[in-house]
């Protein structure tokens, strides 16, 4: 019986996953965050990566809600503020554990979808995007007329701990990346996905076609701002402050510069661009005057030869499309390892 | 009867000071295929957008069954069982051919109607199959030529199973031989039957068109309007032998 399960287990690993080079480099990458604890223990470098694991979540949701359904705001710090400061306060005042406030946190974060929701089924495009700027600045106004209860400026402190040890920490935060992201992941490859894709086409179209638009839209708010405040909270128990930084416009622009340069409308690509910039932008303070800049530039020069985004062009390639079923294969084959059609002969898929 | 069935009463839809439908009154049939023709910028497209609800109208009313249509939003009216083709094709043009057609197929009539299907990919590619572009149906929709396009717009509206089947200039932009074959393959979805697990009963349709001489042959009634107005109704031969709707196309000749 186990013995049966197992080679389950290894047969479908091998098709699913080594079989496509980018695949096995996103597993290796995983196992190696991982095992990152038992080689070293240097706790700057391992807080770097839990921050990343945090964000990650937070860009792989704005890439459900702006890659996917092309709803483009430019205020998605609203459901990760409103999710920190949730938590925090429930923590703070109420005594309430972070098993409790986490959820609690990322329910505020659907309610806040459900706010900008209402914008988006009114107006449309640059308009939307305004009006979506504005959320998260109201938000913080609101915190600092109320500094007795908000902190204010200062913000709140003191909010208990997610795991006793460091690499307790460390742990929950990577998995609970993992397990958020595969789950936005199978979202993304869901039928309801395919409707989001429709409507970020052509919205009219979709209607016609018998689809409450109105439902998908609220959906897809809903679905992107549970995911971003699942990181607003743990962002809030894992820094232990939270202040009116979470609902700065710079978090809001900077999911946009690690999703684009990731790759949109795949999940996993802001994931790997979150991973590579954030931990580029710390390695950077070994320069001070400069890191802004160096940081800028290596942006821009990435983006200028590889437009599509750093996964998506690594992708490209490593793999290449089969004309006939459309399935992914590794560069070197020549033959589709689905339908045997031939592919040596036919140029890379853009 | 056709009373019973669609029933448009005094429509009127307004565009600043340009009177677009003005008290447009007709009724169609279960069984029927009507023609829809006007000269360009008569109001046809105004006149089944204002049925589907994309556009709202200003006064007037629509039975569809008994029920009123107006004020509708544009999927409860697809999901009450009409369908609209677009005279522009506009594909989802980044997804494959077949999710164009799964869009569909997902609304919660088709999903309704065929419950026993548990892969709507099937139903999707049955659709494709009646249009004829099934070879296409993993590609990109950007790589359809146009004629392709207007059979995707096609396929697209049939795999929600309507009953009023409301095409916006099907044989746009398709050469002779194209062109006979879709009044072809329309006529046979008139007549209704089954095509793989999409099961059709025959929808009446409403063909807004500009190749007359295609258009005459399939349809057994004539709509016409001009400047927004009810022209003449009537079959195919009254059309063509009536003097105001020549002279709506081609001009009065002047003594």
């Amino acid at each position: 019986m186990f013995a049966y399960l197992a080679r389950k287990i290894w047969r479908d690993f091998q098709g699913e996953i080594l079989a496509l080079p980018t695949r096995t480099i996103l597993f290796a990458a995983a196992v190696a965050l991982l095992l990152l604890p038992l080689v070293t223990d240097d706790a700057y470098l391992l807080r770097i990566v839990a921050t990343a694991s945090i964000f990650a979540v937070y860009a792989a949701s704005w890439d459900l809600l702006v890659g996917f359904s092309g709803q483009t705001t430019l205020g998605h710090s609203l459901f990760f503020g409103i999710a920190a400061y949730t938590a925090a306060l429930l923590n703070l005042r109420f005594g309430l554990p972070a098993f409790l406030t986490i959820p609690a946190g990322a329910l505020a974060a659907v309610l806040a979808g459900l706010l900008l929701s209402l914008p988006a089924l009114r107006v449309r495009g640059p308009y939307f995007s305004l009006a979506s700027l504005a959320m998260p600045i109201i938000l913080m106004g609101l915190i600092f007329s109320f500094p007795g209860l908000t902190g204010g400026e200062m913000g709140l402190s003191g909010i208990s701990r997610l795991a006793g040890t460091r690499t307790g920490e460390y742990y929950f935060l990577l998995i609970s990346m993992f397990v958020l992201t595969l789950l936005m992941w199978k979202i993304a490859t869901s039928r309801t996905a395919l409707i989001f894709h429709a409507i970020r086409e052509d919205e009219i179209v979709v209607r016609v076609s018998g689809i409450n638009t109105t439902y998908y839209k609220i959906l897809v708010f809903c679905c992107s701002g549970f995911f971003a405040g699942m990181a607003g909270s743990l962002y809030a128990h894992f820094l232990r402050v939270v202040g009116p930084s979470t609902l700065d416009i710079m978090m809001s622009l900077q999911v946009i510069i690690w999703g684009i340069f990731g790759g949109v409308v795949t999940i996993y690509g802001p994931v790997v661009g979150v991973f590579i910039l954030y931990p580029l932008l710390e390695y950077l303070r070994i320069i001070p005057d400069w890191r802004m800049l160096i940081f800028a530039g290596i942006v821009v020069v990435t983006l200028r030869f590889m437009p599509e985004g750093i996964s998506n062009k690594f992708q490209d390639l490593l793999e290449r499309q089969c004309p006939r079923c459309k399935e992914r294969n590794i560069f070197m084959r020549k033959e589709c390892r689905i339908c045997c059609t031939d592919i040596g002969t036919c140029s890379r898929v853009g | 009867m056709a009373e019973d069935f669609l029933q448009v009463e005094r429509l009127c839809k307004r565009f600043g000071g340009l009177h677009a439908v003005r008290d447009v009154s007709f009724s169609v049939g279960r069984h029927e295929m009507v023609g829809l023709i006007g000269p360009n910028g008569a109001g046809k497209t105004t006149l089944v957008r204002l049925l589907l609800g994309i556009l709202r109208a200003d006064s007037g009313r629509v039975l569809f069954r008994g029920q009123n249509l107006l004020g509708k939003k544009p999927w409860e009216i697809v999901s009450q069982g009409l369908a609209l083709t677009f005279q522009n094709a506009r594909p989802f043009a980044r997804l494959p051919v077949i999710a164009n057609v799964m869009v569909s197929c997902l609304s919660p009539r088709a999903s309704k109607r065929g419950e026993w299907v548990k892969k709507i990919e099937s139903r999707a590619m049955d659709a494709l199959e009646f249009a004829g572009i099934a070879d296409m149906a993993r590609e990109p929709a950007s790589c359809l030529s146009q004629g392709d396009l207007k059979r995707l717009e096609v396929a697209r509206a049939i795999a929600c199973e309507p009953d009023l089947l409301i095409l916006d200039e099907p044989f746009g932009g398709l050469s002779p031989t194209e062109t006979g074959l879709m009044a072809k393959s329309l006529r046979r979805l008139h007549k209704g039957g089954r095509f793989g697990r999409l099961h059709s009963e025959g929808p009446a349709m409403i063909i807004i068109e500009h190749k007359l001489s295609e258009l005459m042959k399939i349809v057994d009634r004539v709509i016409v309007i001009n400047f927004g107005e009810l022209l003449a109704v009537g079959t195919p031969e009254e059309i063509v032998a009536n003097p105001q709707v020549i002279e709506a196309y081609i001009g009065k000749e002047v003594d």
